[in-house]
């Protein structure tokens, strides 16, 4: 990254020494600048420039844990991805969270992170994501990272979506934003189905 | 229609209002362009359309973007001092760009060793959920190459100056050239990341003759697919748990009714008694 930031500088250093060169004809230099053809250039744009050898890509630092002690959350969270039908998978315990991991974690420069759980699954406890829907704004949220790195966040919002209404492209923004966002289910359940009808959406901002 | 429920908070989160096209510059009336030195040993300056626009680029080295609007380009490569691109060393070429693409022009080695300008175009469509996407491009001095990944082909016989573009699971790929058919290593491995909503292109370059082949990569932030949804719950024991504690709300709330006309009547009995006395 570094050298992004001095390739053009470089760029400007060297043009600026390369301005007073004579002209080639042996002619003593101007003492102010002529367009003549023979005048060393100047770049007309300041275009980025980077190395390009191989180099790791920023790794993830994944959740581990969610602590809101309003509702007394504290659990654990899981590196989870799409399952087949490109739905966001779901740790089957609704003890256990699960961290989008193709996206954003708390310690990335940009984007949501969004962590969800199942309100509820047959053969288990109801989940402790079913008091999100009762969290006051500002609300303190806490997000432990796998190296025991720790972010702060207070509550925004607390919205229920139709199931087919939730924003995804906003919830799971990678640029922009900096938010937390905690998902799951709420509303009626519809037995035909075996699904909740909405989602609950709580958005929390990054304190200091 | 949505409900936000929480008392007194803030309404309307300033989430990112939709997608937001990465951080690229391309548009309905303009292209991107990068630029790859990949000629060992041999700064240039490098003039567009008779403007200096890349000064001292190095090899190794990648530019951009440039955003340039639709057209044709003139692009020449001239020794560091030159004065102008009037003796370039390799050019000028005329590129054609398009609007609402993004292209990579390499200035390398052809298969005979011979400088050359190619030009390609980036796939930036938007990757699938859990995917991101690996381009591959020979522009080395060398023949016919296979790439492999963990050690198994996954490109067979590409030459100088073609491509090829795989859509891969997120993951570390180990990835290496060999020449075709073959498997030992002339170049790498390289451990190279597949990120979900990335384009990583990687170049081989260089000379075999010269002993100095390698890897070149660059990355592109493309779009990225959302999950279609987020199913949170399966069994309806919460909603089973409202509708029952709603039910003792009712119950109970009939039943304080019950008590409080109860009170009243007695109330009212026990004044009419007194009047009565």
């Amino acid at each position: 990254m570094i050298r992004r930031l001095i390739a053009p500088l470089v760029l400007i250093l060297a043009l600026s020494a390369c301005a007073p060169v004579p002209a080639p004809s042996g002619a003593g230099a101007p003492s102010t600048p002529s367009p003549t053809p023979t005048a060393a250039p100047t770049a007309v744009a300041d275009v980025p420039i980077v190395g390009s050898a191989p180099e790791p890509a920023r790794a993830s630092l994944p959740p581990v844990r969610v602590q809101v002690d309003a509702v007394g959350v504290d659990m654990e969270v899981v590196p989870v991805g799409v399952e087949s039908g490109g739905f966001m998978e779901l740790p089957p315990n609704p003890a256990i969270a699960g961290w989008y991991r193709f996206g954003p974690d708390p310690w990335s420069p940009d984007g949501n992170t969004v962590i969800a759980a199942h309100i509820d699954a047959p053969d288990y406890p109801i989940g402790p994501f079913a008091t999100l829907r009762d969290l006051p704004a500002e609300a303190e949220i806490t997000i432990t990272g796998a190296d025991g790195s720790t972010a702060a966040y207070r509550v925004v919002s607390v919205t229920y979506y139709p199931k087919q209404e939730l924003p995804t492209e906003a919830l799971f923004a990678r640029e922009g934003t900096r938010a937390l966002v905690l998902i799951t289910c709420g509303g009626e359940f519809d037995e035909t189905t075996g699904h909740y009808d909405d989602n609950v959406v709580v958005v929390a901002e990054p304190r200091a | 229609m949505r409900k936000t429920i929480a008392a007194g908070v803030v309404a309307g989160f300033a989430l990112a209002a939709g997608f937001v096209v990465p951080a690229q510059a391309i548009s309905a009336t303009s292209a991107d362009l990068y630029v790859l030195h990949a000629i060992p040993d041999t700064p240039v300056d490098v003039y567009v359309n008779g403007a200096l626009t890349l000064d001292d680029f190095q090899p190794g080295d990648l530019a951009g973007p440039l955003d340039l609007p639709a057209g044709d380009y003139e692009v020449a490569l001239t020794a560091t001092d030159a004065a102008d691109d009037s003796a370039p060393v390799l050019g000028p070429v005329t590129i054609t760009l398009e609007a609402g693409k993004s292209y990579t022009a390499t200035a390398n080695l052809d298969e005979a060793g011979a400088p050359a300008l190619n030009l390609f175009t980036n796939d930036i469509a938007t990757t699938n959920a859990g995917e991101g996407r690996l381009t591959v491009r020979h522009v080395a001095a060398a023949p016919a190459v296979d790439i492999l990944a963990g050690g198994t082909a996954v490109v067979s016989s590409l030459v100088n100056p073609d491509q090829a573009t795989l859509n891969l699971p997120v993951g570390t790929v180990s990835a290496s050239v060999a020449l075709a058919g073959t498997t030992d290593p002339v170049i790498g491995p390289a451990d190279v990341a597949v990120q979900d909503g990335v384009l990583t292109i990687v170049y081989a370059w260089g000379s075999a003759e010269a002993g100095n082949l390698d890897l070149a990569v660059q990355t592109i932030t493309v779009g990225h697919t959302a999950p279609g949804g987020v199913p949170s719950g399966t069994a309806g024991y919460a909603a089973e748990r409202d509708a029952m504690t709603q039910a003792f709300w009712i119950v109970g709330f009939a039943f304080a009714m019950a008590a409080a006309s109860v009170v009243v009547v007695v109330a009212r009995r026990t004044q009419a008694a007194k009047i009565d006395r």
